[in-house]
């Protein structure tokens, strides 16, 4: 162990003295305080807040997963070209104790700059709730929807049960001859799917739509209850805004005289919300029966609204942590991708120049970056070629991170949403561990077999 | 121990490197049987591209044996065991340019794991062995390559090696340096270490060496003792103190007498010309070689302007102030000579050092005569080769020496320092006595 911290050291060394690093270093130092002073966002304190931590977690992510990459490479390849290694075998020191030297090293260094930095941005974050010269409303909505730590409960529609429906309308129709001529059965499946989702989700003048959330555990009873959706309207009114009329609570049992007899006490909330953007309602969370049950409904008053209100993606939110946890829990989850780069770098450097193992390093990144998008585009590929993708791209793909979707911290902190510790164990594990691990051993494997001294004739 | 009778011992050690598409392209090391016993200095000399940094690096597990194999110290130096116990210099220093020179020092001290304490002692009596005590704190970057080499030399001493093995350790020193790395390697090797030595600075050598090797085209072309090799039995040197002109025509007159000729001169060289032929003739056999191949023109031409009125390398580079002398011991006979100023003024740290080793040197005429040979066409001079160096020196009082030098075990770093001074000394006791 002390051999490896040795080596590692000495590539912390070798790496703050790149220029890469400086570089990075300094336009971080620079950028972050004047994004700080120049965040507008949507004008509210929470649109500041939230523009501001986004783009600096995302910039701060993406040049130290950037410098990351130069120096795991530039840190062996450098000291095989120039046959530093030399002096280094041939000490008592076994190679993998070189390889894991060298991976401690980028990922110390990648650890206190990802700790400084993080700092940084929540510093400022702070420095700014409290120098804003903004009205009490918009500082208490900041403190409640952003510097705080949430559970998200999101509603699912019963995919199964919708299949089946589908499927009985669709034996129907074909049984009635009503499908077109030449129009497959894939193609008319689908129709009817999109069809059948719009239908589920939609809820017509003078109806209404309950959706219901199971464990709700509010651990701070003074804290609020927040409903996020986003609300879509067929046909679309004028001035892009709907009349929204909600009731939150226990709706389950009711008393011969109709009043309800659970001990929730139950929220009534009409207001206007905009179109097709998230918006929050927040309601006290004595709305929560004794066993976590709470319903959301919407109820489309037809004396207000003219159009079918379409509710996507109902969330239901509340308080269980500090920022502060959940900022940490997502510098982890970017240090997970900065582990897994320097395991890439290290590893592919123990055989390959310098220009090779960047370019490689730098198609793991970007691959990772829009994993999620390329494994759903490949979802939709059908037949011959969706077998050849399963056996080729798909294992490769497994390989690389996914730095995108539910693995980008930047939206969790900007929702201010909790990362479960569960979720961050289960991205080490898979990430850190179990990937980045066989990308190790793999380094260290070529690594003791190569020759150092390898002449090129 | 069968496998530790020697130090070194290679069998039928082999190297081929292929080309691009996994063709035999260069036998660079063929089928050497390398042979280097405990407590010798052994001199592996050979043109460029002979295959000797090959061996080493075979030896070092830098790369893999095509045929054959190695034994260093009875087994492999991919092993810690071994490896702990092993110093290396490689032809260039390879260090790390961004760390200063007690920092790269601390770094390869880790790589040993020893001891903080231990660490730092060692540290403070090498740098002020190699005389870079004032620029420890500087990056080995901003180096010149001598003083590169010195932490070369340093760092594959941090260890207290047994086995010491040098590539060209004196390319880039300065005459003082160079004079200094031969003392070190012969109080090393008193003290029972092994060293293998690479060098195409044949003087150093020669200086230094009980035994050597000559390898061309990746096979070895001689070997033996430095003596034997070079002893040229036709001959005969006489080597006096300073003789006055009317005595030197005295001689002449007696030597005329006999027959024979004679030339009256300092000693000079003689390992070039036995180098040069043995690598002509191995060209003349037409060996393939992935070195250089005009080596036999260089050789040839060196060779003829090889002599006796042309200094040696040594007396070149040391200049006026310092005679040329022939081994290490003919130095230490004439240690009494007045100090010469210090060569390098920027290091006053070293002017104690510098001046130990400067002393040295001495004027020394020889009056050498032989009959000519014919294929030696008359600058040859022989030298009566000095006897041994004190290798039959009692081994404990060595081992307590290094423990005290190195270990720190007396617990001072006094004793450190002293101990590592005395290395780089000439005018030991030791060496007084015998002399």
């Amino acid at each position: 162990m002390h051999r490896v911290w040795a080596v590692a050291r000495n590539t912390i060394s070798q790496g703050i003295r790149m220029r890469v690093a400086a570089v990075v270093i300094v336009l971080l130092l620079v950028l972050l305080p004047l994004m700080g002073l120049t965040a507008v966002g949507d004008r509210t304190l929470l649109g500041r807040l939230q523009t501001f931590v986004s783009y600096g977690l995302s910039l701060t992510s993406l040049l130290l997963c950037l410098l990351t990459v130069f120096v795991a490479v530039y840190t062996v390849t450098d000291d095989i070209k120039r046959h530093h290694i030399f002096l280094v075998v041939c000490k008592p020191i076994r190679r993998y104790q070189i390889v894991l030297g060298k991976l401690l090293g980028v990922v110390a260094l990648d650890a206190m700059l990802l700790a400084a930095f993080g700092a940084i941005i929540y510093g400022l974050a702070w420095g700014m709730l409290y120098t804003a010269d903004a009205p009490e409303p918009q500082v208490r909505q900041a403190r409640q929807e952003f510097f705080t730590s949430r559970v998200r409960l999101d509603t699912k529609i019963d995919m199964d049960h919708l299949q089946a429906q589908i499927l009985q309308e669709y034996n129907r129709l074909k049984s009635e001859g009503r499908i077109p001529e030449g129009m497959t059965r894939q193609r008319a499946l689908g129709i009817l799917r999109s069809e059948a989702l719009n239908i589920a989700k939609s809820v017509p003048p003078g109806y209404a739509k309950e959706w219901t959330f199971q464990n709700v555990r509010v651990s701070d009873p003074n804290t609020p209850l927040f409903v996020r959706y986003k609300l879509r309207a067929l046909p679309s009114p004028v001035d892009d805004q709907v009349f929204s009329q909600w009731r939150v609570g226990d709706f389950r049992t009711r008393d011969a005289t109709g009043r309800l007899t659970g001990n929730a006490v139950p929220r009534y909330v009409v207001r206007r919300d905009p179109l097709r953007t998230f918006v929050e309602l927040s309601v006290p969370s004595s709305a929560v029966a004794d066993d976590g049950y709470v319903a959301v409904a919407y109820f489309n008053d037809p004396s207000r609204n003219a159009c079918t209100v379409i509710p996507e993606e109902v969330q239901l939110l509340y308080r269980s942590g500090t920022f502060t946890g959940n900022f940490l829990r997502a510098l982890l989850m970017i240090f997970s991708r900065l582990l897994f780069l320097a395991a890439v770098g290290v590893c592919v450097s123990t055989w390959l120049s310098f220009p090779v193992a960047i370019l490689i390093c730098m198609a793991a990144f970007v691959t990772g970056t829009v994993n999620g998008f390329i494994v759903d585009s490949l979802d939709l590929v059908e037949g011959a070629l969706s077998l050849l993708y399963t056996f080729t791209i798909k294992p490769l793909l497994w390989l690389l991170p996914k730095f995108d979707g539910d693995y980008n911290p930047t939206r969790f902190i900007v929702e201010g949403r909790a990362i479960g510790w569960g979720f961050l164990g289960q991205v080490y594990l898979t990430t850190g561990l179990i990937k980045a691990g066989l990308l190790v051993l793999l380094g260290v494997l070529i690594f003791h077999q190569r020759e150092l001294a390898k002449t090129a004739v | 121990m069968v496998a530790e009778q020697h130090a070194i011992e290679t069998f039928s050690l082999t190297k081929v490197f292929p080309d691009w598409w996994g063709r035999a392209k260069v036998v660079a090391v063929d089928d050497l049987n390398l042979k280097i016993r405990h407590n010798e200095i052994y001199g592996f000399l050979g043109p460029n591209g002979s295959g000797k940094t090959t061996t080493l690096k075979m030896l070092l597990n830098l790369l893999h044996p095509t045929r054959g194999y190695a034994l260093v110290l009875g087994g492999s130096t991919a092993d810690p065991a071994v490896s702990r116990r092993i110093g290396y210099l490689p032809e260039e220093s390879y260090l790390y340019p961004y760390l200063s020179a007690r920092e790269t020092l601390d770094f390869y001290g880790r790589l040993f794991n020893l001891p903080a304490r231990v660490r730092e002692s060692r540290i403070e009596a090498l740098l002020e062995m190699v005389g870079l005590m004032g620029m420890a704190n500087r990056h080995v970057g901003t180096f010149s390559k001598g003083m590169a080499r010195r932490i070369g030399l340093a760092q594959a001493l941090i260890n207290d090696p047994e086995l010491l093995i040098l590539d060209e350790p004196t390319s880039g020193m300065d005459p003082i340096g160079t004079r200094q790395i031969k003392d070190l390697l012969l109080h090393l090797a008193r003290r029972g270490k092994t060293i293998l030595l690479c060098s195409h600075l044949l003087a150093d050598v020669e200086d230094v060496c009980d035994r050597i090797g000559i390898l061309y085209g990746g096979r070895m072309q001689v070997e033996g003792a430095v003596d034997s090799l070079l002893q040229q039995s036709d001959r005969c040197q006489i080597v006096s103190g300073p003789l006055s002109p009317q005595t030197l025509d005295r001689i002449r007159q007696i030597i005329a007498e006999e027959q024979t000729d004679c030339d009256i001169s300092t000693p000079m060289e003689r390992l070039e010309q036995y180098f040069i032929q043995i690598v002509t003739r191995a060209q003349a056999e037409a060996r393939p070689t992935s070195g250089a191949v005009n080596t036999m023109k260089i050789g040839g031409f060196l060779a003829e302007e090889a002599a006796p009125q042309e200094p040696g390398v040594l007396e070149t580079l040391v200049g006026k102030s310092i005679e040329p002398t022939t081994r290490g011991d003919a130095d230490l006979e004439s240690v009494q000579a007045e100090p010469t100023p210090p060569a390098a003024p920027a290091e006053p740290e070293d002017r104690d050092l510098l001046d130990d080793l400067t002393r040295a040197a001495a004027t020394l005429p020889t009056t050498e005569s032989g009959p000519p040979s014919p294929q030696e066409p008359g600058e040859e001079e022989m030298t009566e080769r000095p006897t041994a160096r004190p290798e039959d020196q009692p081994v404990e009082t060595v081992r307590q020496d290094i423990l005290e030098a190195l270990t720190g075990g007396a617990g001072s770093q006094a004793a450190d320092a002293d101990g590592t001074t005395e290395m780089a000394r000439p005018d030991e006791p030791e060496e007084d006595e015998r002399a």
